[in-house]
């Protein structure tokens, strides 16, 4: 029997293999992590500089539209664009039109609350639920939800989260529908990005961005090139480019803490995947080509 | 090493790690944390459905003293239009769920179509005109015109109404080039997505379960 190949046996490689191969790759980055900074791109530079230069009096909405499947990818811009907006003293109120998405979104107030309230030295630095930030929850269906919020915000949700009345809680004074929030994030790991631009921008003009999961960025760039989005965060690196942003904004402002970036913490190991993907790539084209010719 | 003494975090853990095993090869554990997933996450979803939107919206409103008769109807026939869904288990009536669902689909369709011609063709198209402001910087420029040869060339490749000759034939086919690459943007995205989610669960399984990160 003729000695196989080894471009012929690379071809047919148990793919368990290469499963172990990228399982190492990734992991040991993750213990051993090697010093990558991410380079913000133009489009987490500009969603970014928007709420950062925004009004104190208009407030930032988050609409947790996501599933925990993409946690891994989307929770870091939740938690970065907390930190942003009360590093920045203005006003959030959090929503979701995705069940599931509460728990998500809890997590990451309950997370970054803690943060600034631990570091806070008077009351003016600590955020207060009711007064800084409201977590209005979720309701169904979206429509009612998207066109609703635009006349009044505590019609679509008379009970927040937390079961209290929203109408009691004094930060509705300031948000009582789109006209007092600044821009709208929406991240989701679906078209529900769409439907905010579809209702809630062509109705009422409120301003836009996304944040999505890489699947999707290649079918949201148009919307960020026509100006219906104002920037987009992209996957696990938009979520990075968007932590070392907040970092940079916190030091500015004294806040010196110690706090975990996940995006941040998972771009050498991100690095190191695609150098092996690309690897397997090459390879793989490689085997593929001298083997036709060889048949030939 | 600082393991986890959480009991959740343990059995996220090891759910975690039944679920991996299907790498390695179909076998009852991941096939037992599969089905735990989809039955809490449907157990989860009818409770928040039940208490945040049945509840208030109907048991609530229908029993208080204070709602008027009339709203109380209202939300009654609205409720039982609603009931039809569940007809589709009786087959000699489960005819009588095309009513919500026609309800449903002329509501959605009314409330769409408008707003997404404007937001998803007009918007669109706008963007690919070419002003004198494009050209405020030479980048800007050069991909508006990108943009609009990109646009141009794909459509062409779509054009099945003539044959490929003069002047669609090289269109075509530079629109063939922009569809590939726009293939392979999508392609490099979704290999940075797949990674992404590995990396947030082995962040949990080296790090909250077996504090191996720093």
């Amino acid at each position: 029997m003729e000695k196989e190949n080894i471009l012929i046996r690379l071809q047919r490689i148990d793919r368990r293999w290469i499963y172990l191969v990228l399982w190492l790759v990734v992991m040991i980055p993750l213990i051993f992590p090697f010093k990558i900074q991410p380079q913000p791109t133009p489009s987490v530079e500009k969603l970014f500089n928007y709420i950062d230069t925004m009004p104190e009096n208009k407030a930032l909405a988050i609409s947790v539209d996501f599933t925990p499947d993409t946690r891994a990818e989307l929770q870091p811009m939740v938690v970065a664009l907390l930190r942003h907006a009360f590093a920045t003293q203005h006003r959030v109120g959090i929503l979701t039109v995705q069940v599931y998405g509460l728990g998500l979104a809890e997590e990451a107030i309950r997370q970054v609350t803690a943060e600034f309230n631990a570091n806070a030295n008077t009351r003016a630095d600590s955020v207060i639920y009711g007064e800084d930030y409201v977590f209005w929850g979720w309701t169904t269906p979206v429509l009612t939800v998207m066109l609703g919020m635009g006349e009044r915000i505590t019609n679509v949700f008379p009970i927040d989260y937390y079961g209290n009345r929203t109408e009691t809680l004094p930060i509705m004074q300031h948000i009582k529908n789109y006209d007092d929030i600044g821009i709208l994030v929406t991240i989701a790991a679906s078209a529900i990005p769409r439907s905010w631009i579809n209702y809630a921008q062509t109705q009422f003009g409120v301003n836009l961005s996304c944040g999505i999961t890489a699947v999707s960025a290649a079918d949201f760039y148009p919307y960020v090139n026509s100006g219906q989005f104002i920037g987009m965060l992209a996957g696990m690196k938009g979520a990075a480019e968007y932590e070392q942003l907040v970092r940079e904004r916190m030091v500015k402002n004294g806040m010196e803490w110690v706090l975990r970036n996940r995006g941040t913490e998972a771009m050498s190991s991100q690095t190191a995947a695609h150098l092996a993907i690309m690897a397997f790539i090459v390879i793989g084209n490689i085997a593929f080509f001298a083997t036709r010719r060889k048949r030939k | 090493m600082n393991i986890s003494t959480d009991p959740w975090v343990w059995i996220a853990a090891i759910l975690t790690l039944a679920i991996f095993s299907f790498l390695y090869k179909e076998n009852p554990l991941y096939r037992f944390a599969e089905h735990l997933y989809v039955g809490i996450a449907n157990g989860y979803a009818i409770t928040f459905y039940w208490h945040r939107v049945l509840v208030p919206s109907f048991f609530d409103r229908v029993g208080a003293a204070s709602t008027p008769i009339a709203t109380k109807i209202w939300l009654i026939v609205i409720a039982v239009i609603g009931a039809l869904y569940f007809t589709r288990f009786i087959p000699k009536v489960s005819w009588l769920v095309r009513i919500p669902i026609a309800i449903v689909l002329g509501y959605a369709c009314g409330a769409s179509i408008p707003r997404a011609i404007d937001a998803e063709i007009i918007r669109q198209a706008k963007a690919t005109i070419i002003t004198r402001a494009s050209f405020a910087h030479w980048q800007t420029g050069l991909w508006a015109v990108i943009i609009l040869l990109g646009v141009i060339a794909t459509i062409s490749y779509f054009f099945f109404s003539s044959e490929r000759k003069g002047v669609l034939k090289p269109l075509s086919y530079a629109g063939i080039i922009f569809i590939m690459i726009g293939f392979g943007a999508s392609f490099g995205y979704t290999v940075m997505a797949r990674i992404s989610l590995f990396i947030g669960r082995l962040q949990f399984l080296l790090g909250d379960w077996l504090g191996l990160i720093k």
